[in-house]
């Protein structure tokens, strides 16, 4: 059996050192959520979420951008008007559209993974979402039952408001 | 640095910004009305337009393209308020942004929805807009993609729905806190609706300060190609003064400059009717003011560019224009825009004692009118004196034109009303202290 305890702290410091704490004693990130009203910075390695937003985005945009290539092509083959001679298809005349398609495809799986890797529209986290006082900082620790003892003893410890 | 209003209490902060969603003030009421009325009679102008033709515009062979075009480009410029000036701020971390560029990322979605309508109102036949859509006629006849006017199509689309999601994302977190804590139902399910379940979790903080990096970065790179593509719709023709290699950063630089105007004065008229005077300070003013002063150089030195090889090339069909603009017919326009967007903002802003939150108010006013006056210029004047002398012509705009261009203010005016009452027009969560500034 598993069950959430949340700590409130109001110092930055001392959260960090809880982090640390609980970390080395075998809780995972996975297991960690913090809760603030505003983005906290913590130092590298104590919370790291990793991320491939910036990987996507580049996906994104060569998939947008090389789709909107190739139906340019296609239609300007499919139906061929009078060029004057000049090239049926040709990059100098198309690739305004390319460049903004690519970039349309940076813009729209930039959004996608963002709604994706922050969780929202999605209700997998079925854990109770505490509610965070300005200035206050809330962890979230999803433990075994057995370990919720140890848990709470290394957040007060380390200087959590309280405990629930 | 921290500017003054990161100093006040938190919960000063928050009332001060969360008020203006609550209870209608009678100026407020008078400012809807208004533009209502004059947005109303643009509506009634068009609505003539489309009974009657394009026949009721001043538009003739060969002038096809008048205010409206003069609006189009005018709008799209002005769209480079925002999101260009919030992306270079984020991007290099300005402390003194915060109170600046939700107000600014508004500007940009307005208006290049009040931009993207103009080449639909110019169609004449306006329910045939989506002919423009990438899909085969009848015949199996496909768009051409060659053509600079389906590059617009492809640069607007992209630009607003990048400016969309650059306005939003910011948002969620302050819709997050309005859900929780507004007294209207109806506004407490919208504000839940358009939040999508925000917590304020870190993996949510992390995602949302990823994906505002990456989409400063990306909408940079859009806003530029946006009007450098509607510089081409006349670059890549061959008339005379048209036919320019720097007319794509030419227009760049114009659209920055007329854009930070907009946002001078957008701030100027919140501070007042919001009350914003503690967040939107002189600081704020004087930044902006002396990045004002900068585009009024570089727009300077453009057109001094662009004008001066004209004149020294002296090719008769490229002359014939420049002698409109500054010699004969349409020289008091062009004079006057020199005035406006060189002279005042050099005086005004230039000389530091006279630089205030006034001079820098009535500075941007002069500027958005020169600007307004620049894009007529550009286009007009070249329209009206083809290649073939014996197509030369004038333009005179109707009643139908002046109703629906004071019509697109009216509506700016309107959706920007309308958006400061739903929304906090401050990012409030920005203000936030972080836990030890607090003690």
């Amino acid at each position: 059996m598993t069950l959430y305890l949340t700590g409130e702290f109001r110092d930055q410091e001392q959260l960090i050192a809880a982090i640390r704490s609980l970390r080395k004693s075998g809780v995972q990130p996975e297991a960690l959520d913090l809760f603030s009203a505003e983005p906290v910075e913590l130092p590298r390695g104590v919370l790291d979420r990793p991320s491939r937003m910036s990987l996507i985005s580049v996906l994104g945009a060569a998939v947008f951008g090389a789709v909107a290539t190739a139906f340019i092509q296609f239609t300007q083959y499919n139906y061929k008007l009078i060029t004057g001679g000049m090239p049926t298809f040709s990059f100098w005349a198309t690739g305004v559209i390319t460049y903004e398609m690519t970039m349309l495809g940076a813009i729209v799986s930039t959004f996608a993974w963002f709604l994706w890797e922050s969780g929202l529209m999605r209700r997998r986290d079925a854990g109770p979402v505490p509610r965070v006082q300005p200035g206050s900082m809330c962890l979230r620790v999803h433990c075994a039952a057995e370990l919720a003892g140890h848990t709470t003893d290394t957040m007060r410890r380390n200087g959590a408001v309280y405990v629930a | 640095m921290a500017t003054a209003p990161e100093l006040l209490p938190y919960g000063r902060i928050r009332e001060d910004l969360f008020r203006p969603l609550s209870g209608v003030s009678g100026k407020y009421i008078l400012a809807t009305i208004i533009a209502f009325v004059v947005g109303a009679a643009g509506l009634v102008a068009w609505g003539f337009q489309l009974f009657r033709g394009m026949g009721v515009t001043g538009l003739h062979r060969p002038v096809f393209w008048g205010f409206y075009l003069v609006d189009f480009v005018f709008w799209i410029g002005i769209s480079h308020a925002g999101t260009l000036i919030s992306a270079i701020l984020r991007l290099t971390d300005a402390g003194w942004r915060k109170p600046v560029t939700r107000a600014a990322e508004a500007i940009t979605v307005f208006a290049l929805m009040i931009g993207a309508m103009f080449p639909i109102i110019h169609l004449g036949r306006a329910w045939r807009f989506y002919w423009l859509f990438p899909y085969p006629n009848s015949r199996l006849l496909w768009p051409n993609f060659r053509s600079p006017l389906l590059w617009d199509v492809t640069a607007i689309v992209t630009y607003l729905t990048g400016s969309v999601i650059y306005l939003y994302l910011p948002l969620i977190p302050d819709l997050a806190q309005l859900a929780e804590e507004h007294k209207t139902p109806w506004r407490r399910t919208l504000y839940r609706l358009l939040s999508l379940g925000w917590t304020g979790s870190d993996r949510q903080w992390h995602a949302l300060e990823r994906a505002m990096k990456l989409m400063a970065g990306i909408i940079l790179a859009v806003a530029v190609s946006v009007h450098t593509v509607v510089a081409w719709d006349f670059a890549m023709t061959i008339a005379p003064m048209w036919h320019s290699t720097i007319f794509g950063p030419y227009f760049v630089a114009g659209a920055i400059f007329s854009g930070i105007a907009a946002l001078l004065l957008v701030m100027s008229a919140l501070r007042k009717v919001l009350r914003l005077e503690l967040y939107l300070t002189r600081h704020h003013f004087n930044n902006l003011a002396k990045l004002l002063l900068m585009m009024s150089l570089l727009w300077f030195y453009f057109t001094m560019a662009e004008n001066l090889t004209v004149w020294y090339g002296n090719e008769p069909s490229e002359m014939a224009v420049f002698s409109a603009r500054t010699r004969s017919v349409y020289a008091p326009y062009f004079w006057t825009m020199v005035f406006l967007n060189f002279v005042v903002p050099l005086v005004l802003l230039g000389i530091r004692r006279l630089r205030g939150i006034g001079t820098a108010t009535i500075a941007s006013a002069c500027v958005v009118v020169g600007m307004w006056l620049e894009r007529y210029i550009i286009i007009v004047p070249t329209l009206t004196n083809p290649r073939m002398p014996a197509a030369a012509s004038s333009y005179a705009p109707t009643w139908v034109e002046l109703a629906i261009t004071a019509a697109t203010f009216a509506a700016m005016a309107m959706l920007y009303l309308i958006f400061s009452k739903l929304f906090p027009i401050i990012a409030v969560w920005e203000f936030k202290p972080h836990p030890q500034e607090e003690e």
